[in-house]
């Protein structure tokens, strides 16, 4: 009897659109993702209906349960002028160039200008171990105008206008469109059960800087029927 | 799932180039795709947050005593204080128009607003229905019911205002603007002066029944 011989070949697979499909969609995912920087607190804020989105840019203000004050600036290059500026009004000896810099990317601090050096010496590793007391803010009439959160939206303020300006400028010189939502604005973020004394406190300062609009950052709800 | 490639042993002595496969074994580039997916699906973050958008006057200069409060004729007032309790009142506080107290409910404040605020959201949905009929590219037509539904929030009556004390809660007060805005009332005020004298006193009657 002659024997039947089976066709021997290896089950194998074309794994090649599945590759693909799996590296088109990573690289989807880098490019859309931006990495969060690391919150020294974690706030839950209320939510509201309300459909408006983040603005691109912004100063953001968290405020913690303690009403401990903590900022942040979206724009890094921003944020360093800002600090350079806070840290000759309050006479802090100057920091390096580099930590300067790096000031940018931090995410979230909330540190008396004072600490900063100290803060930007650490390895980034260490930094979230660093105990952070909030920024001081006082909204008593003489020294409104004197504490340092104050200063970081008065100073903020400026700056976000001379980077539009600046922006403004170099698309009008490459002959570009200028993107005009992408102006820094203010923003506040707070936790659902911080004192509302604590968010007023804040709001004056604002207003002190002449700043009169500004948002209110909140969880998504679902609109009611 | 790799490929086994055979050897066929020809006995035949003869020296031939050994055929090599051209193909690559992809499995471990597809464990460390996905291994990457996994981890930008899991770690991105899709809904960024939602804001309220709050608008404050500027200061007022205390030595300019040009500046006059307005007359309010159709005002509520809201009181929020401890333990998110939330009392309010119609006009003007007096002993036989004390606060009430209610509830921060669909069944409680959105009550009440939706009743005071009836006028304003009777017109604002005839002009939307009006805006539904109106051809979609006709933008003359859409801006001037857009203009008109402006006109009618800028002559609406009822002003509110919100007066939290040093007890309420962050939540509370954007709670309150949700409703506001959810029952499409155009003017609201957040009062940073807290309670006058005879509202902390009647609000801490009521408190400590």
């Amino acid at each position: 009897m002659p024997k039947v011989k089976m066709p021997r070949s290896a089950p194998s697979l074309d794994m090649t659109p599945m590759v693909d499909l799996a590296f088109l969609l990573v690289t989807f995912f880098i490019l859309t993702s931006s990495f969060r920087a690391p919150e020294p607190v974690i706030l839950d804020p209320p939510t509201s209906t309300t459909e408006i989105q983040i603005p691109k840019q912004v100063f953001l203000v968290m405020i913690d349960e303690e009403g401990r004050v903590y900022v942040d600036i979206t724009n890094a290059a921003v944020k360093s002028k800002v600090l350079k500026q806070i840290m000759s009004e309050f006479k802090v000896p100057a920091m390096s160039e580099e930590d300067m810099n790096n000031f940018g990317g931090v995410g979230p601090v909330g540190l008396r200008a004072a600490e900063i050096p100290a803060f930007m010496a650490l390895e980034s590793t260490d930094r979230p171990n660093y105990e952070q007391k909030g920024i001081p803010y006082d909204t008593a009439e003489s020294k409104i105008k004197t504490c340092e959160l104050y200063y970081w939206a008065y100073l903020t303020k400026i700056e976000a206008h001379n980077d539009y300006k600046q922006r403004e400028e170099e698309a009008k010189l490459k002959n570009m469109e200028f993107d005009k939502s992408n102006y820094i604005q203010f923003a506040i973020k707070a936790a659902s059960n911080a004192k509302y004394d604590k968010i007023n406190q804040v709001i004056q300062i604002f207003r002190e800087a002449k700043v009169k609009q500004f948002q209110m950052i909140t969880g998504l709800e679902s609109a009611p029927n | 799932m790799a490929e086994i490639i055979q050897q066929s042993s020809g006995g035949d002595g003869k020296k031939r180039a050994k055929k090599l496969s051209t193909r690559v074994d992809m499995t471990p580039m597809v464990d460390l795709a996905f291994l990457l997916l996994t981890f930008f699906v899991l770690t991105s973050t899709f809904s960024k947050p939602k804001v309220l958008r709050m608008i404050f006057p500027e200061k007022l200069d205390k030595n300019n005593p040009q500046v006059k409060q307005p007359e309010v004729k159709n005002g509520l007032t809201f009181l929020l204080t401890k333990d998110n309790r939330l009392f309010y009142y119609n006009g003007s506080l007096k002993a036989d128009n004390p606060p009430v107290e209610i509830n921060y409910r669909k069944d409680g404040l959105r009550q009440v607003l939706i009743e005071r605020n009836a006028p304003l959201i009777k017109e604002l949905k005839e002009l939307q229905n009006k805006m539904a009929k109106v051809a979609a590219a006709d933008t003359a037509a859409k801006n001037k019911i857009e203009r008109e539904a402006k006109d009618a929030q800028q002559k609406s009556s009822l002003v509110i205002l919100v007066k939290p004390d040093k007890d309420a809660t962050y939540e509370n007060v954007i709670d309150m603007i949700d409703e506001f805005l959810i029952t499409q009332v155009a003017k609201y005020f957040v009062v940073d002066t807290g309670f006058d004298p005879l509202e902390r006193k009647m609000v801490d009657e009521k408190l400590n029944q």
